[in-house]
This record gives C-alpha cells, structure tokens and sequence, in this order.
C-alpha cells in the first residue's frame, strides 16, 4: 500500500483492531447495517499499518511497496517468525476482496471477520516483538 | 460450455443425412425449418463468426410506450449491477422493451398478444418522433455501436427504419453477427417469460423453456410441421366423410349409372375413373337404358311426299293391269303363232281347204285377215306383259322406300315408354304399304319418339345434380390420394424431429442444469424445494417440462406446490446460464422485473444471484419496488441503483440512488458521525472509504474510457488490477490513462478541482497511515468534488 513513514503515529493498530472487535461484538450505534464494511475496513487498515510499522523497522525501503510486494519480502525478514508470512497472506486475501472497490462478492459474515480479527491480531503481536 | 454450441439448425441438418431420412421427409422438415429461420442461414448451417464480446453503453427512447420527450438511460458498460427502480408505470419496462426490440426486432411480451395491445407502443402524449436507439461498446472495436430504431409518422410497428452504425459504417445486424446469438442467448428476460413458466399450460411451459434453451427453431419447426399434418389427415379424410351422403344420394337415383356408381366405389381403391367418367358423360355410353332411348329417337322415316308419289304409282300400275282383265296375254301370243303358221301354209297351198277344220277354203281374204289378226294379238300380249311388271316395281319401291322394323321397338321399357303401338303399325305397314299404313306407322313412331325425348331429358335433369355431387366428390377423393401419401410422410417427419428434438433438448440441459441448481440453491434460501435434473419430455400436445422436485424431502413433487415466486426463482435459475453461456458474444443481461412474486428471502437469495453473476457480466435488471436494491444494501452488494420517474406529460427522468463512489462516501458521512469510535479510528477509517470512493470513481473513469477505445475488458481489468497498489496509479490511469504519469497527478488535479481537490487526494493517499484530526466532514466534502472533477 501507499503511504508516507508514519510520523506522529497516532492510532496504532492495536486501537484499529479493538474498534473492529467493538463492531464484531455488539451493536455500534450511529453505524447501523454499516457494521460489516466498516469492521473489515478496519480490520485491513491494522493489516496495513502492521506492516507499515514492522517494515519502517525492518526495511525502509518496503514502505511504499504494493502489498503483494510486501507479501514477497516478508518471509525473507521472518525467518525467526515462520507463522507470521501465513497469517499475513490469509487474512489479506479475505480483507482486499470484502474492503476493495473490486469486491464484486458477497459482505462478509461475522465468523469471516472473526477469523481476519485473529490472524491480523496475531500478526501484530508476532511483528511488534 | 467450453465449447460453441452447435446450432439447432447445424444439428438437424447434420442428423438428416446421419439417419438416412428418405428424401421427400428431409425435404419436409427443411421446408418447415427453413420457414421458420429465414435469417439463420438453414441451408448453409454455418455458424456466425464470433464477435468480441458486446455491452450496453446506453438505452435512448423518444415517444415509445410510457416515454414521451427522448429519455436515455446511461449504463457503464462492463460487469457489474444496474438496477434500475421506478414504480408501476414510471417507464422503466419502456427501456427494457426498448432495448429488447431494437436489438431483436421482437418483444417476447407483445409478441403472443392481441393488435389492441400492441396498438399501444406509441407514446400517448408524444407519439411522434418515434425512436428507439441502443448504444453499444464492443471489445476490439474502438467506438460504441447504435442501433436505431425509428418510424414514421404512421408507421405500424413492424415497419421501422432500422440502422446500425459502428462509428462512420453501417452494418446490419445480421453482418455482425449479433442476429444468430440474440437467437441463441436470448440476454432478454421478461416478467411474463418467467410468467408463462408459471401460469401457462404444460405445453406453453415447455415452449418457453424451449425459448429460453433456444430451441425455439424446434419448436416452431414441429408445429409447422404437426399443421401440415393436421391439413392433410383432415384432407385424406374428407373424401370418406363425405361418402354416406353421396351413397344414399345414389341410392335414391333410378339411374343405371347411379347403380354403377355405388359399384365403382365398393372397392378400395375406388375406381375414380369410371366415376370421373359417369360423372362428366351424357350417360349413353354406359347407361343400356339411355342407349335405347336415343336408338329410339334416332329412327328416321321418308318424307310422307316421296310415300305418296309412290303410292300413286302404285294405283296407276294397278289400274292398268285391271284394264286387261279377261285378256290372256299368253293366249293371244298362241293364237298369234297358230295364225302365222297358217298362213305360211296357205302361201303354199292358196284356195285349199282348212287342214285343220276341212270347211273354209283360206283364199286371199282369209290371209288378209288373219294377218290383221296376228299383229292385233302380238301388240295385245305386249301391253298385258308391261302392266304387269310396272305393277310389281312400283310395289317394291314403296316397300323400299321404310327400313326393317328396329330391334329396340321389341324391348321392353318398362312404363317409361311403350313402343308397342308403333311396332305394330311397322308390321301392318309390312303387311300392307299403302299410304294408310304408313300413316299410321309415322304418327305412331313420332308420338313414341316424343316420349322417349322427353323420357331423356328427365334422366338428365334427375342426373345433373348427383353428377355435380360425383364430380366434387370425386376431386375431394384425389385429393385424398395426395394427402395420404403426404400425411404419411409428414408423420415419418414429426416422428423424427421430435426424436432428435429430445436428444438435443436434454444434451442442451445439461451443462445448464449444473448452473441452474446452483442459481437455485442461492435463491431458494428457506425454500423446502429441492431442484433435481430437469427435462423437457412428451411430444405434441403432451409435451412437458419435468423437473425433479423434491419438496420437504419428498421426491416427485408436483411443480403447482411451488409458489409462484418458487417458479419464478426457477425461471430465473434455468435463464441466467443460457444468457451468461461463456460463448455468448453478449456482456449484458437485461431483466425486467424478477422480483414480483418473490418473498423477501428470496430477493435476498435474488440480490447475491445477480451480484455473482455482475461479477462477469453487466447486469441490468428492471425492478418495480425498492426490495432489490434494499436487498442489496443490506447485504452490502456493490449496485449502481438508478431510479426511474415519471412526471406528467410522459417526461421521465433517471437519477441515480446510489453507486460504489456514492456510497463510500455515504460510509465515510457515517463514520464521521460515530461518537462511539475514537477520534484517530475515524480518522483513518474516514480515510480509507475516502481513498475508497477515490478508487471507485477512477474504475468508472477508466472502464468508460478503455472500454470506449476498443481495448478488451480483459486488458482493461488487468490495467486496474496492476495499479490498484497505489491510489495516486489508479488516479494517474483515470486522469492520463497512464500510470507511468503518477507523477503529474496533484499538478492536474489542482488544475482541475483547486486546491481542496489536491488536499483530499493527499488526506485520502496518506490519511489511513497518518490521520489528519481535521474537519472530517470538509475532507468527505472535498473527496466528493475530487471523485466529480475525475468523472468529468
């Protein structure tokens, strides 16, 4: 994905992730029928910034890079985290269809957003160690 | 289907010379074929070259059905879904009629109804100009294509001026190949073709699941073909129905010839040539009866003049023989032949006395006297000898002069003539000629030929009328003869087709049932109805659609305990394959109003049905209500929603509800809202929908502009993937139509939408990382003049 080096850095992901877990969980008001969409939005914004963050350490230069780009690399720069890759793959293929203006497919149901939640949870807490 | 299907007609053609069809049978059921698909190119069986595959670009309509002032419903041509909304009567079936007869010349819901209803197709408040015109992109073909449909003033419906332009050159329909696929695909769907699956009798549910397999050619070629039939069995039968009439007629007739008649027909075959003889001929030669009649009136006599002259001769030879009486002509001759011998001996002894008597001396005297004598009764012997064969010639010639008495005057005629007084004054005339009896015998034979005249003319008149029966019947009778041997082969050709029709209906079902069931599981959500194989069985009037139903687990189920919007989702489940077959040339499929009968499941079902197929075809479907494009919003399924209305006077506008671009930024407008997310959340999520309708308006931006250059959509999808890693590509690809210049982006978009264009572009590309804690709701404002500024 594009974007510039975070510099103020005010939302983490972790805070992206917690409010998708909001809309998961109950009923958000003001959001309405809205829920799903805006949940696997934000679900795949912590997705990106995730990365964003882990490859401002790990490789500067990755920063700009398309996502599947970023998909290439980030095995070579996890050698000690063989999970995180898998995670990272999975959970992009589901959020770019349900989130992207591409997405000629069906909203996402609940258990589908639980399962991206998971792996992008625990892929944040894999790259941010 | 990975491969092109073969064409009905290519089928039967290639069948009739694989089964040997003896000649005269193939030649029927081309006939009727070729009949029934003037344009498919029959006799050749070849199929239209494929044409790169076609989308809607726009729907024009002026003065048509429910539009009066022109109208035109713009699409984006690609996948993707169009509804378009409008209340009863608002004109949106219009479009949908529209674009279905100017492509196919044809409207499947006027196309079984009365004049009174097609009389209607004009606007009532702006019936002229007339026009319908349907814009088209091809792939591979730089331009749109317009087909055009328009007529004059007073023109009924079927006389249209058609035209179909590509750019500058005009091509018809048929020679781009669109006329066989349009047959064939049928990308049409009407509510009253998913109606007739439904309300219909067996036998018109099949023909239109016939129609939507396109098997119409089928169908019509069998009903062609079954009328034929039907004309002839009727034809082959007429000579016999009609034949107790004609026999008690010729029961009740008198006539020889009516007894013949009954003869000639006792036999099968019948013997037409005597009764095509009795019924033009005057009877004589085959009526014993008439033959006699006309031997009768054929009799001729002598003109009673020449009978009296003669008769005359006769009583002038009588009176002269009866003058001889007591004159022996042989006497005389004797006593003439006595005197001359006497004399000879008196010249010898002159003076001697009478040798015979011995008195009288026979002196000079004597021989002076005898001499006188003897001519005196030679000429007296002469004269008697001449009466007498004058008598017997005369008499001859009267006897000559009337023929032998005719045979016929012996037979016997019943009461209708009786020639017994005439036969027996020929026999007294026989025994008697005299001027008498032949007057007896002419008044005699005169009266009888009167009769007999007259008894001929009654059996014409009795006859002409049963000969004018005889001579109609008997037409009717070789008209029969034809059309036994033709409804013969026409059965051989029923036969046949509808053996082959059902191998290639259920070779055709095939690759769609798959396809269908699977339509059919989406849309049947708590449907208890399970689709199993489906059919198309029977023949003739017995001719059915049978679907493998299971309902609530129990098979064989009869289709009326679905309800009616169960037959229409199945309507809906056997059309979509056909028209999104890969080998279609046509991207489109346009359906007019699916919904009606269906309960909110199953519009539901409906919504993710036609978002699946969006995904690879550009779907446009015609809807009454909001449930659809409710359906589709609950469900978050991307739709451009366009809403039909109707104000008065005919005057229709389109606006649309809502599109990708439209509801990111209706998202965005949410969120910003939502107090119960933190302010950084909203932040980035506000700017991702930003970037998103940014996205959004640039795939619409790039699709119309590839899309309308002629480039595949294929290539045009591959370009939008590739740059879809980065929103200021996507813009560069939207603005330049080239990534490589996503470098001159913000410069051009300052140019074209000032500085708060330039800022939304930036918030939107680094505000999902870095989020500005600004004026959100400027931010959605000004993404939203962006997207305008790209879309212009």
């Amino acid at each position: 994905m594009s974007g510039t080096v975070s510099g103020t850095g005010s939302v983490t992901p972790e805070e992206l992730l917690s409010a998708a877990d909001q809309l998961l969980t109950g009923p958000v008001p003001g959001i309405g029928a809205l829920w799903p969409r805006i949940c696997a939005l934000l679900i795949r914004l912590a997705l990106e910034m995730t990365l964003d963050r882990f490859w401002t350490r790990a490789l500067p230069a990755a920063v700009g890079c398309g996502m599947r780009q970023q998909l290439l690399l980030l095995p070579l720069y996890t050698t000690d985290l063989p999970t995180a890759p898998g995670l990272a793959r999975e959970a992009w293929l589901g959020l770019a269809g349900a989130a992207h203006h591409h997405a000629y497919e069906l909203g996402p149901t609940a258990a589908e957003l639980r399962t991206w939640h998971t792996e992008v949870t625990a892929l944040a807490s894999l790259l941010s160690a | 289907m990975e491969e092109r299907e073969r064409s009905v007609a290519e089928i039967l053609i290639g069948r009739l010379s694989d089964d040997n069809v003896p000649d005269q049978v193939a030649a029927l059921i081309l006939d009727a074929m070729h009949g029934n698909a003037p344009e498919a190119g029959v006799e050749k069986g070849e199929p239209a070259a494929a044409p790169g595959r076609v989308y809607l670009k726009s729907i024009a309509v002026e003065g048509f059905r429910g539009i009066g002032r022109k109208a035109t419903l713009f699409l984006t041509p690609g996948p993707g879904l169009t509804v378009v909304t409008g209340r009863n009567g608002s004109g949106k079936s219009s479009f949908a009629e529209a674009a279905e007869l100017a492509l196919t010349g044809e409207n499947k819901r006027w196309a079984e109804r009365s004049a009174v209803w097609k009389e209607g197709w004009r606007n009532l408040h702006a019936p002229d100009p007339t026009a319908i015109s349907v814009q088209l992109t091809e792939d591979g073909v730089p331009g749109t294509t317009t087909v055009t449909r328009a007529w004059a003033a007073n023109a009924v419906l079927e006389s249209a001026n058609d035209s179909v332009w590509t750019g500058a050159t005009e091509l018809s329909l048929a020679a781009k190949g669109w006329l066989r696929p349009l047959e064939l695909y049928r990308p049409f769907l009407s509510y009253a073709e998913l109606g007739a699956l439904v309300s219909g009798k067996p036998t018109s549910m099949h023909d239109a699941m016939q129609a939507i397999l396109g098997l119409d050619l089928l169908t019509a070629t069998e009903k062609t073909l079954t009328e034929a039939r039907r004309t002839a069995d009727g034809e082959s039968k007429a000579a016999k129905q009609e034949l107790p009439a004609l026999l008690a007629k010729l029961a009740a007739h008198p006539d020889d010839r009516a007894r013949l008649a009954r003869k000639a027909l006792e036999g099968k075959p019948w013997d037409l040539a005597t009764l095509q003889a009795l019924a033009v001929g005057d009877g004589a030669a085959i009526d014993e009866r008439i033959g006699l009649l006309r031997q009768i009136t054929a009799i001729t006599l002598p003109a009673a003049q020449d009978v009296s002259t003669a008769v005359t001769r006769l009583s002038a030879a009588r009176s002269a023989v009866a003058a001889l009486a007591g004159t022996r002509a042989a006497d005389a001759r004797r006593l003439a032949g006595l005197l001359s011998a006497a004399l000879e001996h008196q010249r010898a002894h002159v003076g001697e006395p009478c040798p015979v008597c011995g008195g009288r001396s026979l002196d000079e005297a004597w021989a002076v006297a005898a001499a006188t004598s003897v001519e005196e009764l030679t000429a007296q012997a002469a004269g008697a000898d001449a009466a007498h064969t004058e008598q017997a010639a005369a008499l001859r010639a009267l006897t000559e002069m009337v023929p032998p008495k005719p045979a016929v005057l012996r037979a016997d005629f019943g009461e209708e003539v009786d020639p017994a007084a005439a036969s027996a004054a020929w026999d007294a005339w026989h025994v008697s000629a005299s001027a008498e009896t032949f007057d007896t015998l002419l008044d005699a034979v005169t009266l009888l030929q009167g009769v007999a005249a007259q008894a001929i003319r009654k059996r014409a008149e009795a006859w002409q009328p049963v000969a004018a029966h005889l001579a109609v019947w008997v037409q009717l009778a070789v008209k029969e003869q034809a059309a036994t041997v033709l409804a013969k082969d026409l059965n051989k050709a029923v036969e046949w087709l509808r053996a082959v029709a059902k191998e290639v209906r259920n070779e055709r079902l095939v690759p769609f049932a798959r396809t269908s069931a699977e339509v059919w599981e989406t849309l049947r959500q708590e449907s208890n109805v399970e689709l199993g194989p489906i059919t198309l069985a029977g023949a003739g009037p017995m001719r059915k659609v049978t679907l493998d139903v299971t309902i609530a687990g129990v098979p064989g189920a009869a289709l009326s305990v679905m309800s009616q919007g169960e037959l229409h989702a199945l309507g809906l489940a056997l059309f979509l394959p056909r028209a999104t077959a890969a080998d279609s040339p046509f991207g489109f499929v346009v359906i007019d109003d699916p919904v009606q009968a269906m309960d909110p499941a199953k519009v539901d079902g409906l919504a993710r049905v036609l978002s699946s197929v969006a995904l690879s075809r550009q779907v446009i479907v015609f809807t009454h209500d909001d449930r659809l494009p409710a359906a589709l919003r609950q469900l978050q399924l991307p739709a451009t929603v366009l809403a039909v209305t109707r104000r008065e006077r005919s005057i229709v506008t389109i606006r649309p509800v809502s599109n990708p671009v439209k509801r990111y930024l209706e998202e965005a407008q949410v969120l910003a809202k939502t107090d119960a997310l933190s302010e950084g959340v909203r932040a980035v999520a506000v700017a991702g929908l930003c970037r998103g309708a940014i996205e959004a308006a640039c795939v619409d931006v790039v699709r119309a502009r590839f899309l309308g250059a002629g480039v595949p959509h294929a290539e045009v999808e591959r370009l939008l993937d590739r740059a879809s890693h980065s929103v200021q590509e996507m813009v560069a690809l939207a603005l330049f139509g080239d990534t490589r210049q996503a470098g001159d982006v913000p410069r051009r978009l300052k140019e074209l939408g000032g500085q708060a264009c330039m800022n939304a572009f930036w918030d939107a590309k680094t505000g999902v990382h870095d989020p500005r804690h600004g004026d959100l709701g400027r931010f959605i404002s000004d993404t939203e003049r962006l997207t305008k500024a790209l879309r212009q």
